[in-house]
């Protein structure tokens, strides 16, 4: 073999890594790409007979520098760090608004509840009882205000996972086609390995990592198969398998779901990780159970507002109605529909129907109505008869009689019973009563209809229902439900916030590794650089001096 | 280790991104002068201060409706205060006007400013707050309680309640029928044996005198043996002459104040029944007005009706009444006073955990933030220096 040949040689080799190194150097800012190096192997030797002489070096190939295993793990926190992140976009906008001064419900009862106590204050007060009405209405508006941004919300995470099935099935599409283009670049050979062909479909694959946990499977041919989900395969060989935007019915108002293949079967529940995964989650576990609080809340306030609402007597004299409205449909009260039932602020039933009419007594007995207990709706007059209570000092009873159901006796020590609360109940009439003093024997209090315009009776008893724990089989106030369901949220984003970081920590970590063994170092290009010029000046060398070898040879026989 | 050009340049960006997130966030902090912006933040403390807010505002509400009750209150003990005065000047008039030495014009002039004190009391009785609610008609407030002197309570017996605190219900008024009415006695004398030419005569009512029950005077001519009896004790005065004083009190003393005695031609079998009629209750104008009427006609003795220790003691009874009311209102007023510091205490201490919690410690935000400020700027100056470094630059 000639020094010639293997000057050319190790020329044409240095030439192969100089321009693989300015390959790398020209794409060192191109996403997904893979530094390449050239391999250089020694030519076959020559067998002179007794020994072998070099013939030189050649490029075995051109190598990606690469570690699957880093690259699968890249994908895998690529997915998680997409799903906290996607959640906590969401729900941190839900955190914001239920602790907003301007928008949270919170902020909205106490200026309801105080407008309750100005009238109880002031019973005639027209101006008291509008101020009502208003910041009630004002109340049934945060109730709507948030019920509306919750469902908001729930769209854009909707047109999310709508958006999100177009870019999967395009990434698909894409990986099908470079499947396609590395078979038929040979790719099942070794050594000659479509680098860029390669970057390509792995840079698509990490994209598609972003929207889902993505699984992937290589194939003798070159093709790889990815698998979502459960088992669902996006991509066999040269071929890919669509998803669908689909509609979930199962819940209202209807909501997007996907479906996979031909036949669209709803897969929503197997899709992990990514934006996808990040939206279905957030979409279940924080709209959707807000959004049910919220009901639940908005049912609880309209139902015990109004219930105590309709046991008054209003400044016209009638009994009261709904304070609240639940529009049907839909029947149940949602946060979203609950609106004021009056307009017009007489229409407060701030009084009691009943009242102590009359006292004859010589004792300091006293009885108070402490609450109506018989459920609505009452009609008015309540008492068919006045009911009268007579005091037995023998027997420390009250005898309650009313003159056509049978009387009732109420035991009542006074020298250990004061204050004590009792309930007369049907048929007479469902009434708590509030016992008090020292009565005379023989003393005789009178329960009579009662419907005066001072009365603030029902306000107060109204005004009460802001402590009182009406909520969550009575263990809840208002304000106490609502700010579970702030702590719940507020619990929720607080983890995501803390989750994403963390995946973001394992995400950049794993990356760090996968870039420290497949990323460009520019420095170490330019070394190479000089390093295959200067074996590249060497290999000229060879040949200056094959040439003055020949021409030594020429010039000895001329 | 190599490290990749691409990633040094992403993560010094990285690192330079999140300290201007976190930098934004102190800002945001300090601007706001808030520690917990939303309740991501701290979930704990942002349910705490949800709470901690409630009850605030709860609080402040009582405080309010305290100022409210006492606003009301204060006016009723104003009114309260001047019925006290002019029952008082009645009252002296009234010992005024029994003066023997009184002509039956000077007592008619008396009786003149009696009735005009009365209407006074009328008006006081009748009193608006500054809505044009009357104080005194219980639940009723927008009817007159008294419609004229002579006219019986048209409100009824409800008293508001305001909420003052957390279960404390303080009463801002009271029904006018528990302050302008009182019992009200009358002395009867009932003659048992009928047609007798003889009569009883009261000749003078001490003011306080009681009846444990009534009293038969009965004379029997065999003895000529006068018999005074409540049913318990038995006094007998013997011989007794027509014409003769016989103080009740003080023969026994559980016999009432009375000084009486029999004129004309006893007989046999004379008796007579000395009660009290008692009304449960009756408005202090009519009791008043009754008197001034009897003032002007100068029939204010003790054998009138109402006689003069009649009026006394039901007078008596009456500014007790409004005394006792006034007592009342006094004693709300200290339970609110008390309820108030209660308050008060209860919101500062509170105000106190919420600014503790929600609130920024600005010495410790003011540093952060430097800090902050100081490695962002070196992060960038760093950047600028490590970018700088390349090979090629020697090539």
């Amino acid at each position: 073999m000639s020094l010639l040949n293997i000057g050319v040689s190790a020329l044409l080799t240095s030439q192969a890594s100089l321009a693989t190194a300015s390959h790398n150097i020209s794409n060192v800012n191109t996403e997904g790409y893979i530094r390449q190096r050239a391999d250089h192997i020694t030519r076959q030797a020559d067998f002179q007979g007794s020994h072998y002489v070099g013939t030189g070096v050649t490029i075995g190939g051109v190598e990606r520098i690469y570690d699957n295993f880093l690259a699968s793990q890249v994908r895998t926190y690529t997915s998680q760090q997409s799903q906290q992140e996607t959640f906590s976009t969401f729900s941190k906008q839900i955190d914001d608004l239920l602790g907003s001064p301007q928008l949270g419900l919170n902020n909205g009862l106490e200026s309801f509840f105080n407008a309750v106590h100005e009238v109880a204050n002031d019973p005639t007060s027209l101006s008291a009882r509008q101020v009502m009405l208003t910041e009630g209405s004002i109340l049934a508006n945060r109730f709507n205000t948030i019920d509306r941004q919750l469902g908001e919300l729930n769209k854009q995470a909707d047109n999310l996972l709508a958006v999100s099935v177009k870019d999967i099935n395009t990434l698909s599409q894409g990986i099908a086609e470079l499947n396609n283009a590395i078979i038929a670049a040979g790719a099942s050979r070794a050594g000659d390995q479509p680098n860029d062909l390669l970057d390509k479909r792995d840079q698509l694959i990490n994209e598609l990592s972003k929207y889902l946990t993505v699984n992937t499977i290589p194939e003798d041919t070159g093709a790889v198969t990815v698998i979502v989900g459960n088992g669902q395969a996006l991509v066999v060989g040269t071929s890919n398998i669509k998803l669908h935007e689909i509609v979930d019915t199962s819940t209202n108002p209807v909501r997007v779901a996907i479906g996979y293949g031909p036949t669209q079967i709803d897969v929503s529940l197997q899709l992990t990780g990514g934006s996808v995964g990040g939206a279905f989650q957030v979409r279940n576990d924080v709209i959707g159970v807000v959004q049910a609080e919220l009901d639940a809340l908005a049912l609880g306030v309209t139902a015990n507002f109004n219930s105590q609402h309709q046991k008054g007597v209003t400044l016209g004299g009638n009994i009261g109605g709904d304070f609240f409205a639940i529009p049907t449909p839909p029947a149940t009260a949602d946060a979203g529909s609950i609106r004021m039932a009056i307009s017009d602020p007489r229409d407060i039933a701030i009084a009691f129907p009943v009242g102590v009419t009359n006292t004859s007594t010589t004792g300091s007995g006293q009885i108070e109505i402490a609450n109506i207990d018989a459920v609505p709706p009452l009609t008015l007059p309540l008492l068919a008869a006045n009911i009268t209570l007579t005091f037995n000092a023998a027997t420390n009873e009250y005898t309650a009689d009313d003159g056509v159901n049978p009387a009732v006796t109420i035991a009542y020590n006074p020298n250990t019973d004061g204050g004590k609360s009792v309930s007369l109940l049907a048929p007479m009439v469902e009434l708590t009563l509030v016992l008090n003093g020292v009565p005379a024997n023989g003393d005789v209090i009178t329960l009579g209809n009662s419907a005066s315009v001072g009365d603030n009776r029902n306000a107060l008893a109204l005004a009460d229902l802001q402590v009182a724990k009406t909520l969550n089989g009575s263990t809840q106030s208002f304000a106490d439900f609502y700010g579970v369901t702030v702590a719940n949220v507020a619990t929720r984003t607080h983890q995501a916030d803390i989750g994403q970081k963390a995946q973001q920590g394992l995400l950049d970590q794993v990356s760090l590794r996968f870039d420290s063994i497949s990323g460009v170092n520019l420095d170490e290009e330019a070394a190479n650089l000089i390093r295959f010029q200067q074996s590249y000046q060497a290999a000229s060398q060879i040949i200056t001096v094959s040439n003055t070898i020949f021409d030594a040879l020429l010039s000895a026989v001329r | 280790m190599r490290i990749s050009t691409a990633y040094i340049f992403n993560q010094n960006l990285t690192a330079m991104l999140n300290q201007q997130v976190e930098l934004g966030k102190t800002q945001l902090q300090v601007a706001t002068g808030k520690n917990i912006l939303t309740p991501s933040d701290d979930p704990i403390a942002a349910v705490a201060i949800l709470n901690l807010q409630r009850e605030v505002n709860l609080t402040e509400q009582y405080l309010s409706n305290a100022d409210k009750a006492e606003n009301k209150l204060v006016v009723e003990e104003g009114v309260l205060q001047s019925s006290t005065e002019l029952l008082q000047r009645i009252h002296e008039l009234a010992i005024q006007g029994l003066n023997d030495t009184n002509s039956k014009t000077d007592r008619s002039v008396i009786a003149q400013e009696m009735v005009q004190l009365n209407k006074q009391l009328l008006s006081l009785a009748n009193t608006r707050d500054s809505s044009g609610d009357y104080l005194f008609s219980g639940f009723k407030n927008d009817t007159q309680p008294y419609t004229s002197i002579g006219a019986s309570y048209a409100g009824d017996s409800g008293q508001r309640n305001l909420q003052v605190g957390a279960g404390v219900l303080v009463a801002t008024n009271d029904p006018g029928n528990q302050i302008f009415e009182a019992e009200h006695v009358q002395t009867t004398v009932t003659d048992n044996a009928g047609s007798s030419s003889a009569s009883l005569r009261i000749t003078a009512v001490e003011q306080d005198r009681i009846f444990s029950a009534p009293v038969t005077i009965s004379f029997a001519s065999a003895t000529n043996t006068l018999t005074i009896t409540d049913g318990t004790n038995v006094e007998t005065i013997s011989p007794y002459s027509a014409g003769e004083a016989v103080v009740l009190n003080e023969l026994n003393a559980q016999f009432p104040a009375f000084t009486l005695q029999l004129d004309g031609t006893l007989a046999d079998g004379d008796s007579y029944t000395l009660d009290t009629q008692v009304t449960p209750s009756q408005t202090v104008f009519k009791t008043v007005n009754d008197f001034a009427i009897a003032l002007t006609n100068d029939a204010v003795g003790a054998d009138d009706s109402p006689n003069n220790g009649d009026f006394l003691s039901n007078l008596k009874a009456s500014l007790n009444t409004v005394v006792d009311a006034r007592a009342k209102v006094g004693s709300r007023l200290n339970a609110i006073d008390q309820q108030r510091q209660i308050n008060d205490g209860l919101s500062i201490n509170m105000q106190a955990t919420l600014s503790e919690i929600q609130d920024l410690d600005y010495a410790e935000a003011i540093s952060r933030l430097s800090q902050q400020t100081l490695a962002l700027q070196a992060s960038q100056q760093s950047f600028v220096k490590v970018q700088g470094l390349s090979l090629f630059n020697y090539l």
